[in-house]
Parts: structure tokens; sequence; C-alpha cells
């Protein structure tokens, strides 16, 4: 029997590195985590998403919470700032950008101030001094106290007030007595009506670790020295300071200058480890069609009330990239941008010793290419997945268990079932009919028509070719199998006269044009030249077309099948994501064997978009679709009036294969049929059968473990159910049967089931 | 020192091996998958050594022990 070899150990301590710039350059392409242009403009980083969100919902503390992230001094910056995030607010490509410095405003007006540790709160052992007053001074001092510095202010200003108003003469009285509040709430000392010479300052070197003082003061005091802006330090006289003016410099200027402070502090370069300061540039992708909400809330007042800040936050239309998934059922089913899940399938193949936990999701994707037309930046999640398929399975650590089963069916349908025969009266042919392994296995009826027409309209001899292209070897990430399939092909094609192959499913096309030198066109094609047969006929009422991702960025053939509906007189209803954007149905890439579950809702993905029955051109598609229970067609059964009638289960597909074959050539070229019956009576309980379906058991695997029983006798008698239980190991598996028999003529099936261990009888 | 089992099964003499003619006794087994070993005692025939895998303790236990080493 046709068996695949399992890997033989978990003990296989090597790895097939995947080149890490070529995994990086793909993960690049992933713009989920740029941020919104807004925040990526704020030079202070302030998360304006979030903020805008939660003020939003009215939870002013909260927005607050984030806003007080970025300054100490809320309603200083937020009534100073010249908000260059709203500059850069996508709505204000198409109405008004969002208010987000009035927005701010309020949260700061009306959110509860953020208490830091208290008296309990522990304070850092170096300390600083900082001279001079204004706002760079005022943004300083509450950064530092911040980051826990004891710090004392030394100010010619005779008290708190007075040292408050300088450069804040932009505040209200009711925001001066706001901040003044949150200023005398800060644990900061002051020096009141100093005289600040460079005596002074020389003086405190010693009692503080690090001076800073505000551009005037240093200045005034050292005006030979230069302040260097990206570290905001006069590195000569080793004084921190900063360069002037306006609000957002200062708060700007404060934030860098305490980072400074903090690396002098701990005797460290100050130009090392200071991450990414200031605005960025972003490449992040935002769908502006739904935003509805252009104009700006108008204000009653001066200023924004909680309510209005709350309807003005409600018209950001929070920025995010998720195109993909939008679309794609497998990227939402584990809720990871492809980006992450990239990165995290990547480190899954790098593992030397341990569990591979992304082996599930790496087989799951249907590599159908969905994700690189939805994304703006081309994203090839299918690229990623294959990739790792491929390094899993050449360091032998790809397990065989969730492939298995289909590629023995590609095994199946270039063995047991394959056929490959000139029309009959020609040697060699000019065409080859490829109707694919799925078209024989769901409608074989539809198979034959069609190549019976072909064979009669077309010139030079068609000939026929049964088998399977490759796809699921190459889906597998199994290289060799895939090399193996091609070079089998091409050798049964070269037998045939190398003719040009008119392939029945638009995957095998895809397939197959790889093949060096061989010429391939689609049935719809080969249709829309010599016309449709008669007796064909489109569905009375509207349907969906369903567009196969084997016709993915080709539009001749999506065209081409469209036409041919329409010669047969279908109504096609609109759908979303259809031609170039359409979903998998979930047979694509193995999905459906690794994993049902994600297969499963790639189906319903599909289904979704339409109430109508569904046309397709691709089997697979119209066998999923058909087994949820939808009306579900293949254009060529509506061609040639054929009806596969319900989905078949995985037994009568194999089944149906053989069977197609054996009457062809029994009908076409006289042979006589293999005899497939058995010389006894094989029944299954419909409670079997749904099981050996739902656990990937074959009848064939059943009459295997029946032939053993009736050779060696070798089964036992369960007294409890009075039923017989056998087994026998087929390839990689042992498979189980309960079951009840009359003698040896006559068996019935109660139970199947199996497993991959082996089991042997243990002494001792 | 107790030796290690991780699964036991007693047939409690309700299965029969219709070819020996005898009743399955508890008996040593050991499961083996890509290189490892699991001893277990389950229903195994005294006479011809045939060692029975019940159905929910293939599609329990056993399954999920194939999954994870699968992915080691």
């Amino acid at each position: 029997m046709t068996q695949i070899q399992e890997r033989g150990s978990t003990h296989v301590y090597k790895v097939n590195k995947i080149s890490k710039e070529e995994m990086e350059s793909m993960v690049a392409r992933c713009v989920y985590e740029h941020p919104p242009f807004c925040s990526a403009a704020c030079p202070l980083k302030l998360d304006a998403r979030a903020f805008l969100e939660a003020a939003a919902a009215g939870n002013f503390k909260k927005a607050l919470q984030l806003y007080e992230k970025i300054t100490p001094f809320p309603l200083i910056l937020a009534m100073g700032c010249e908000a260059p995030c709203e500059k850069k607010c996508r709505l204000a490509e198409i109405g008004d950008g969002v208010a987000i410095r009035r927005v701010e405003e309020a949260a700061a007006r009306c959110g509860a101030a953020r208490r830091l540790g208290g008296v309990f709160r522990s304070r850092k052992r170096k300390s600083a001094a900082i001279f001079g007053s204004g706002l760079f001074v005022l943004f300083l001092a509450g950064e530092l106290e911040k980051k826990a510095y004891p710090t004392t202010v030394f100010c010619e200003e005779p008290d708190l007030e007075a040292f408050l108003r300088r450069g804040t003469d932009f505040l209200d009285e009711s925001a001066f007595e706001t901040e003044l509040k949150r200023l005398k709430g800060k644990d900061i000392q002051f020096e009141f009506s100093c005289a600040l010479t460079r005596e002074l300052l020389e003086e405190k070197r010693g009692a503080f670790d690090v001076l800073c003082a505000s551009n005037e003061v240093a200045a005034r005091l050292y005006p030979e020295s230069v302040c260097i802006p990206e570290l905001m330090i006069r590195e000569d006289v080793k004084l921190v300071s900063d360069l002037g003016g306006g609000v957002m410099e200062a708060a700007f200027g404060a934030k860098k200058a305490a980072l400074t402070v903090d690396r002098l502090a701990q005797n460290l370069d100050p130009r090392n480890t200071r991450g990414q300061e200031g605005a960025v540039e972003s490449r992040l992708y935002t769908d502006l069609s739904a935003a509805d909400k252009l104009s700006r809330v108008p204000m009653a007042g001066a200023r924004y009330t909680p309510e209005e800040a709350a309807a003005e936050a409600g018209r950001c239309i929070q920025c995010r990239c998720e195109e993909c998934l939008k679309s794609c059922a497998f990227l939402k089913h584990y809720k990871k941008h492809p980006g992450l899940l990239s990165k995290e399938i990547y480190n899954n193949t790098q593992i030397i010793m341990g569990d591979h936990q992304l082996n599930k999701p790496m087989n799951s994707c249907s590599l159908c290419g969905q994700c690189t037309v939805v994304c703006p930046n081309g994203f090839d999640m299918a690229r990623v997945c294959r990739l790792a398929r491929q390094n899993m399975v050449s360091t032998d650590k790809m397990p065989l268990a969730p492939h298995e089963f289909a590629l023995l069916d590609m095994l199946f349908s270039n063995g047991d079932a394959f056929l490959a025969r000139p029309q009959p009266g020609f040697e060699t042919c000019r065409y080859v009919f490829f109707p694919g392994c799925q078209a024989s296995a769901i409608a074989p009826e539809t198979v034959k028509a069609a190549w019976l027409d072909l064979c009669e309209r077309l010139e030079g001899g068609v000939a026929l070719m049964l088998g399977c292209c490759g796809a699921i070897g190459d889906w597998a990430g199994r290289e060799e199998m895939a090399e193996q399939t091609k070079a089998f092909l091409d050798r049964e094609l070269a037998k045939l006269g190398d003719p040009v192959v008119i392939a029945g499913c638009p995957s095998c096309r895809k397939e197959l044009a790889g093949h060096e030198g061989l010429k391939i066109v689609g049935i719809w094609d080969v249709l829309l030249e010599i016309g449709l047969p008669e007796g064909g006929q489109g569905l009375s009422r509207p349907a969906a077309m369903h567009d196969s991702c084997g016709a993915r960025g080709d539009e001749k053939t999506r065209s081409a099948i469209r036409e041919i509906a329409k010669r047969l007189g279908c109504e096609l209803a609109d759908t979303p994501y259809s031609g170039d954007r359409s979903p998998c149905c979930g047979y694509g890439g193995l999905a459906a064997y690794a994993n049902r579950e994600v297969a499963a809702e790639m189906t319903e993905k599909c289904l979704e978009r339409s109430d109508a029955p569904y046309i397709s051109y691709c089997m697979a598609c119209r066998d999923r679709f058909a087994r949820q229970g939808r009306e579900s067609r293949h254009i060529l059964e509506l061609v040639y009036g054929t009806d596969a009638g319900a989905p078949p289960d995985i037994s009568e597909k194999r089944y149906n294969r053989l069977t197609l074959k054996n009457e062809l050539l029994h009908e076409l070229w006289g042979e006589e049929p293999r005899e497939m019956k058995l010389d006894y009576e094989l029944n299954y309980t419909p409670e079997a059968r749904r099981m050996m379906d739902e656990r990937m058991i074959l009848t064939d695997d059943v009459i295997a473990v029946l032939d053993e029983v009736r050779k060696t006798g070798e089964c036992i008698f369960d007294e409890e159910s009075g039923l017989f239980i056998a087994r026998k190991r087929v390839g990689n598996a042992t498979f189980w049967l309960k079951f009840s028999r009359e003698g040896d003529a006559r068996y019935l099936v109660h139970r199947a089931w199996s497993h991959r261990m082996t089991v042997v009888k243990r002494e001792g | 020192m107790a030796e290690k089992n991780y699964y036991t099964i007693d047939p409690e003499g309700k299965l029969r091996c219709m070819k020996c003619g005898v009743k399955l006794v508890k008996g040593k087994a050991k499961f083996l998958y890509l290189d490892n070993g699991f001893p277990v005692e389950l229903p195994v025939c005294p006479v011809c050594g045939f060692v029975y895998v019940p159905e929910e303790l293939a599609l329990g236990k056993v399954a999920s022990v194939e999954r994870a080493l699968e992915d080691k």
C-alpha cells in the first residue's frame, strides 16, 4: 500500500535558518503597529487614539491619565500647544480634523488629577537644581519630580504664584488656579528671591548632582557656552538647559532635558540609549470610506463643555489598519495582525528544543493570497506560511499528521485513480483535458461530459488525464513530493505528445503553469472560443459568483467565467469581497485538514456575503458550500446540464474517482473493469458512517481491518456491547472497528476509531 | 520502587480473545510514538498478546499526547 514515511523522532536538534533579513523585510510591510498620524506628529507622543476613545466615552479621568503621561502640567500644555496632531488628522483631508487640543483642554479641566505615591513615594538619591523660571523650568521640574529626583528650583521670583506667572499669561484665572494647585501638590523645593549669579551656580555644584538652568539664565551667566539641541545640555559648563521657544518647545525640551539628567545622574553618556525622540513618520493605512462626521462640534461658549468634548472626540475614526483582519477568517481567528503572526511563525521555525506552538496556525493559512491583495502594502502571509512549512519539513520537525490524509489522497489520485490516455483513435493528442482531482471526486459525470464534448468538437484529439496537479504537496511544504509529482506528470504528458493542457480548475492551472514549456489554457477559454454546447442552463434565480482563489490576479479567467454564466442566462448578484479580493472556501492550503475550525470559519466568511445560491468554478469551493447546506453549483455543471448532487463523503470521493476511471476504461477503451466488489457484504450504521467522515477513516481502512480478521481470526468479543472488536495497522495509523457479523458473509460496522501511536505488549 | 504506569484499564473479564478463546486480562503494554515510549496497563490477551486500545482512550489521552509530541 501507499505510505508516507513518518518522521523518525522528536529528538531532532537542528534548524534550517530562514534569513532573518528576509523575514524582517516581509514583516516590515505590515503597518498595523505604526502610530496613528496624530500621535506620530506629536513630539511628546500622546496616545491620541486612546485619549480620544476615553474622552468619547465620557471617561475624562482615564483621558487625563493618558494625557498626564506626556506632561506634568496638562492644562498649560493643552492651552499653549500648537497642536501638530490636528494638522495630521486624516479627517482633515476630507473635512475638519478632530479638535484634539480643545478636547485635551476639556479633559484637563474636568478630569481628576493624578496622584503619585504621596508621602510613601521613594525618592532617588541623586538630586538636581534648576536655576531660573519660565515654562522650561516649570516643565523640567515637573518631569524630574515624576522621575523622583529630589529637585530644587532657585528663582528670582518672590513666591510660587509669581514663579508660575512667568510664560503662562495665556491661562485664564481658573486655569491658573488649577495649575497652581497642581504645582503645589508636587514634591518640588523652591528657593525664592535668589540672585542668580555664576557664583551661586558654582557654589551649588557641590550640593547637587546635576545642575539645570533656563536658557535665559544659562546664556546670561555663560555667554560663551553652546546648547546641544538634541541633548539640551551645555557640555562645556555641564549645565542642562534649553534653547527658548514656545509652550511646545519648552515641554519637549524639558522631556529631552529630563532624560539627559537621568543619564548624567547615573554617570552615563547622555548621547546613548535615548530611544526615538520627537515626532516620527507613520505609514499607517486608514480607510476613510466609513467616516461620516466630518464637521467639528461647535462650541456654545469659549471652550468645550465635557459633553461637547466627548462628542468631538467621538468623531475620531480610531485609525487602525485592519484591512486583512476584516477580510481573512484565519487572521481573525488568531486575532493577530500579520506582522506579529509572521514574527511568531518565524520564531517557531527556529526552535531547536521545545514545543512548536505555532505549528497549527502556520498550517491553518489557506495560502490563498487574499491578504496580499487587500493589504495596502501587499503583505504576503501565504509566502510566510509556505516558507515556514517548507522549513519545518526540511529539518524533519514538521508533523505528518495534519497533512497525511491529503498527501495520501494526492498519491491515490496519481496512483490507483490515475488515468492518462489519448482520445481513442489517436496515439498522441493536440490537447489533454485535466479536470483536477476534486472534479473527478465530486462531479465525475460532469468531468465525463466535458471531456466527451471536447473530444467531439476539438481537432487533433483530446487526451484525458485524471490526477492531482501537485498542489497538495506544494501546500504541505513538501517540496520533494511536489517535485516528484511534477516530474511524474511531465513524463505522462510527454507520452501523450506534450499536448496543450486544458485545465478544469484554476488552482491546477496555476500549479501546472510552473512546468517548464507547458502550454496551458482553462476550459472556460476553450468553451468561449468554440461556443457553449447544447443543453446548458443557468440557475432560475439570481446567484452569487464565488471567485476561486486560484484565479487571484487572473482577471481574464474571472471575466471568462462571468461571460459563460451570462451566456447560460444566469443573473449574478454582486457580493462584497468578490473578484481579486475573494476569500478562500477553506480547502486551500490544506487548511481544512490542519484546522477544521478555521476552515469552517473561512467557508462561513464566503457564505455570509450573500443569501443567494453560489456559482463557483473550483470544485472544492462547490463542495464546501454544499456541505454547509447552500445551493452550490460548479459552472461546468451548468454548462453540461449535470448535477453532482449532495456532496460526497471522504470515501465516496475516492470511490467516485476509481469508478470514473474504470467506467471510462471500459466504455472508451474496451478494457475489463477492475473488480471492486468484496466477497462479503459490508454495511455501516449511520453513526459509523458519520464518525468515519469526521475521523478521516476510509472504507478502505475498514476493509483492511476486516480482511485482517478474516485472514488471522484476530479479534475480541465485548460482552457488554455484544460486538466484536478488531484492528489493523495501516501506514502510520492503527484503525479499530466495533462490528457485528453474521458468520463470514455479512458485517455491520458500528464504530470506528484510530490512533497514530503503536502499542505493544511489554514483558516483565 | 513502584513501576510507573501512565494509564490503567482493567477489562474485568468482559473481553474475550476470539482467536485464543481466553479472557483478556490487565497486562503490561507500551505506547510508542516518534521515538518516545509510555508504559501503560491495558486489556491484553495472555496467549497471543493482542492489546486493546478502547475508543475513549484513543480519542482522549492518546490523541492529546500524540498532538503534544507532534509539536515537539
